[in-house]
């Protein structure tokens, strides 16, 4: 799978990095030229950790988000360069999922390599486990990866919910699309039943939908059926929904904001999925369900050993719920480091406006608009970095060339020619993951 | 409120509608001349002449004779058709089975051809299929229905022989009874192909010129609708979900595009029966409209009135079942609101 081994020794070298993305490019088409919504960006994502993401509007947070899942629209978008490498798991075959000792209780195990079969061969660089690049992999494989490995939540589950089908409808999506074989053995129905199975994986077409809808094959259709909506009503009993059995028939409006804010991470969730996307997930929610919800996330999180990428605005959100945080700036990374040290020792100039936002020091509400100015036109930009022209430090080589990515101490690393100098850490030290 | 109760409510006023249609349609059409001409021949005298008026009270005030004429429409009489020199009751049934078997098979073709050219269109914005269909739906928009019937008559019947006109092979129709006066149900009763082919061969021209332009204000409606909720962040959370194309097309985006559709089909559904007058015309197909067009020219002022009391009862009818297929279809729908 893996295709060009030498930028991907950081994965395969490292067994706790389940995704990892080097030199990412994802350009927009524009009427006056080509955006650079996200140029050239480098992260790993743990397993099991939390990453925040901030940066302020329209710095590419979401766009790197849907690159995950290969979603970005093309055209007008186009990805420019680079790689998003992922390790999926697989459904534990000891407990089936649920959790046990050997797979730590998160009901996953690695997935071998499908080159040696998990001996361990060139192509996984010896780990025996299957390593791809998201952005290569063919339509289908991406497509059994999406909702079921790497799986999203919306920032407006209001508009990310379908209202013309129920909860139910939208859940069971995921199980027809992803557990067939589970459906059928919770049903008791021969995996060899055509009829049933295409049915398990919602491939029926009209005439086979008639066919199933008289009685003597009716009996396994309702058989189906009834394991589906246990599936279901398992997935939203795991968000705390008070009667699932009833909330399953309700359409999206007859919901209020948290509950579908529940129903659309209880969806998210149904696969037990290695990497959750969360993008704003409490952003459209009143004040008062966002820290519920976002508990929630964390539980959830916690008890899966789910590794989540958290976007936000809000920094005093992304302080509480994550273990480390990437800054973005425009398209570019400038500042990775735990939560710890980015609060106790914010060193991009970017990432100290931003906190001087933080509420508590004049500004409204952690939103990040405090800077002086907005982020610059992203058409077509001049090597250099991007903060010049905002940034109060700025020295004349910052107009000159892009700042690298330095590491300070251990986990932290900036791309700021002042305060993170190339010449001295970068030498004696080579940036590892940054 | 229930959909249940919602259509009670709605059949409830109905009548009053209906009465409210029939005034404003009778003191029109008496405003427009004297129906006594089509009474009349030329042996008649002065008395004899005399005697009509009073036989049918047109002498009278308007009111009263409203009154004469919804009295005999009551109790079944909607008096005396002149153009076919019987009573109207007789001949209703078979040009109203005429004229909706044409009207029912060109809006079978307007909905499925309009829905999937819409789909197809939607689905591949700004690709040639769509460009294609583009082209194919503003000609039907545009060209008048009289025109394109025409030319379907020249080139399929006059030049090609391909399609007959008329509504049927006098042989083939004297062959099986016709206790529906649709023909193609009644020769599927009779079980016979032959019959069967015979009313489906005659139908199919007048059908596609009539059902053309409804095809093509379907087809853009549902392709402008699907290609707005192909933006939705449904869609692409059912994406997210790992769906195929096919059912993020069909299961999530179809369906809510289907609803301003809906509406727009049962628009068109006006538009057709207005259409059947042009194209019963053209394709000599003896229904309801030709009839109409005849009573026009003749001013046979009973028939006349049969024929919009029809007309407006049915659109009435129409927008009813519009309204309970929008609010089925789209659950956010309140009724009654
Ligand atoms: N579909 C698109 N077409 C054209 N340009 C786009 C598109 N999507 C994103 N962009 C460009 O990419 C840039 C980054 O957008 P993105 O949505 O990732 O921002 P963001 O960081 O998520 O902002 P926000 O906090 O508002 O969600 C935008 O400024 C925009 O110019
Ligand atoms: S490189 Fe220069 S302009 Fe950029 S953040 Fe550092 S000091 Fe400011
Ligand atoms: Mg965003
Ligand atoms: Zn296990
Ligand atoms: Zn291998």
């Amino acid at each position: 799978m893996l295709t060009n081994l030498e930028e991907h020794d950081a994965i395969v070298r490292a067994p706790d990095v389940i995704a990892s993305v080097r030199d990412l490019k994802i350009h927009f088409r524009g009427k006056r030229g080509m955006v650079h919504a996200v140029d050239g960006i480098s992260f790993d994502i743990r397993d099991g950790e939390t990453l925040g993401l901030v940066g302020e509007t329209g710095c590419g947070k979401s766009v790197t988000a849907r690159a995950f899942l290969r979603l970005v629209q093309t055209p007008p978008g186009v990805y420019a360069g680079g790689s998003i490498t992922f390790r999926p798991r697989r459904v534990c075959d000891d407990c089936s999922g649920v959790g046990c000792r050997e797979c730590d209780g998160t009901g996953r195990v690695a997935a071998h390599c499908p080159a040696c079969g998990g001996k361990g061969c060139r192509t996984c660089g010896g780990t025996g486990e299957e390593t791809v690049d998201l952005l290569s992999i063919p339509d289908a494989q991406m497509r059994a990866l999406r909702g079921n490995r790497i799986a999203m939540i919306f920032q407006d589950p209001g508009k990310a919910l379908n209202p013309g089908l129920t909860v139910r409808d939208q859940i069971s999506e995921v199980f027809l699309q992803h557990r067939t074989a589970e459906i059928l053995a919770a049903a008791g129905v021969s995996p060899n039943d055509v009829l049933l199975r295409r049915q398990a994986s919602q491939k029926s077409r009209a005439f086979e939908k008639m066919l199933l809808a008289v009685p003597p094959l009716r009996s396994g259709r309702n058989r189906v059926d009834a394991a589906l909506d246990t599936m279901v009503a398992d997935a939203l009993a795991q968000t705390q929904i008070p009667n699932p059995r009833k909330v399953m028939d309700r359409y999206p409006h007859e919901l209020s904001g948290g509950m579908r804010q529940r129903v659309m991470i209880a969806q998210a969730l149904a696969c037990n999925p290695d990497l959750l996307i969360a993008d704003e997930p409490t952003t459209a929610l009143d004040v008062t369900v966002q820290a519920r919800i976002l508990e929630l996330i964390r539980e959830l999180q916690q008890r899966h050993k789910t590794a989540v990428l958290y976007i936000s605005h809000d920094l005093s959100l992304v302080r509480r719920v994550c273990d480390r945080v990437m800054v973005m700036y425009a398209g570019r990374v400038a500042e990775t480091a735990t939560s710890q040290q980015l609060f106790r020792r914010p060193t991009h100039p970017y990432t100290r406006g931003l906190l001087g936002a933080l509420p508590g020091r004049g500004a409204h509400r952690g939103r990040l608009a405090a800077i002086d100015g907005t982020v610059p036109e992203l058409v077509d930009p001049p090597a250099a970095c991007r903060f010049v022209g905002r940034c109060p430090d700025e020295v004349a080589a910052c107009s000159r060339t892009d700042p690298p990515m330095v590491e300070i101490e251990p986990e932290h690393a900036a791309a700021c020619f002042v305060h993170a100098p190339p010449g001295k850490a970068a030498a004696t030290r080579p940036v590892r993951t940054p | 409120m229930q959909i249940r109760d919602y259509i009670l409510r709605r059949l409830m006023v109905l009548p009053l509608l209906i009465i409210g249609t029939s005034i404003i349609v009778f003191v029109l059409t008496r405003v427009g001349g004297s129906p006594i001409g089509i009474y009349l021949s030329h042996e008649m005298g002065p008395e004899q002449v005399q005697q009509i008026r009073e036989r049918f009270h047109l002498d009278d005030p308007l009111p009263v004779q409203y009154f004469y004429w919804a009295q005999g429409v009551l109790s079944g009489d909607f008096g005396w058709s002149g153009v076919s020199a019987a009573p109207v009751t007789a001949v209703f049934p078979s040009k109203l089975a005429a004229t909706m078997e044409l009207a029912i098979a060109s809006g079978i073709v307007a909905v499925v051809l309009g829905i999937w050219m819409g789909t197809v269109a939607g689905a591949r914005r700004n690709k040639w299929p769509d460009h294609v269909i583009r082209v194919v739906s503003i000609a039907g928009a545009s060209l008048p229905l009289f025109w394109f019937a025409i030319v379907l008559l020249i080139v399929f019947w006059v030049h090609l022989g391909w399609f007959p006109i008329g509504r049927s092979d006098p042989v083939i129709f004297d062959s099986i009874a016709h206790p529906t006066g649709f023909y193609t149900i009644d020769a599927l009763i009779a079980l016979s192909p032959r019959a069967f082919w015979d009313a489906i061969w005659h139908l199919i021209l007048p059908a596609i010129a009539l059902g053309y332009g409804a095809t093509a204000i379907v087809a853009r409606m549902m392709r402008s609708s699907l290609v707005e909720e192909l933006q939705e962040d449904y869609v692409e959370a059912a994406r997210a979900k790992g769906l195929p194309e096919r059912l993020v097309l069909k299961r999530h985006a179809r369906r809510n595009a289907l609803i301003p559709t809906v509406t727009v089909i049962g628009l068109t559904f006006g538009f057709l029966l207005q259409g059947t007058v042009v194209a019963e015309i053209i394709f000599r197909w003896p229904g309801l409209g030709r009839w109409m067009a005849d009573a026009v020219l003749r001013g046979d002022q009973a028939t006349i009135m049969a024929y919009v009391m029809f007309a407006s009862i049915l659109f009435l009818f129409v927008n009813l079942v519009v309204d309970v297929v929008y609010a089925y279809l789209d659950r956010r729908v309140v009724l009654g609101e």
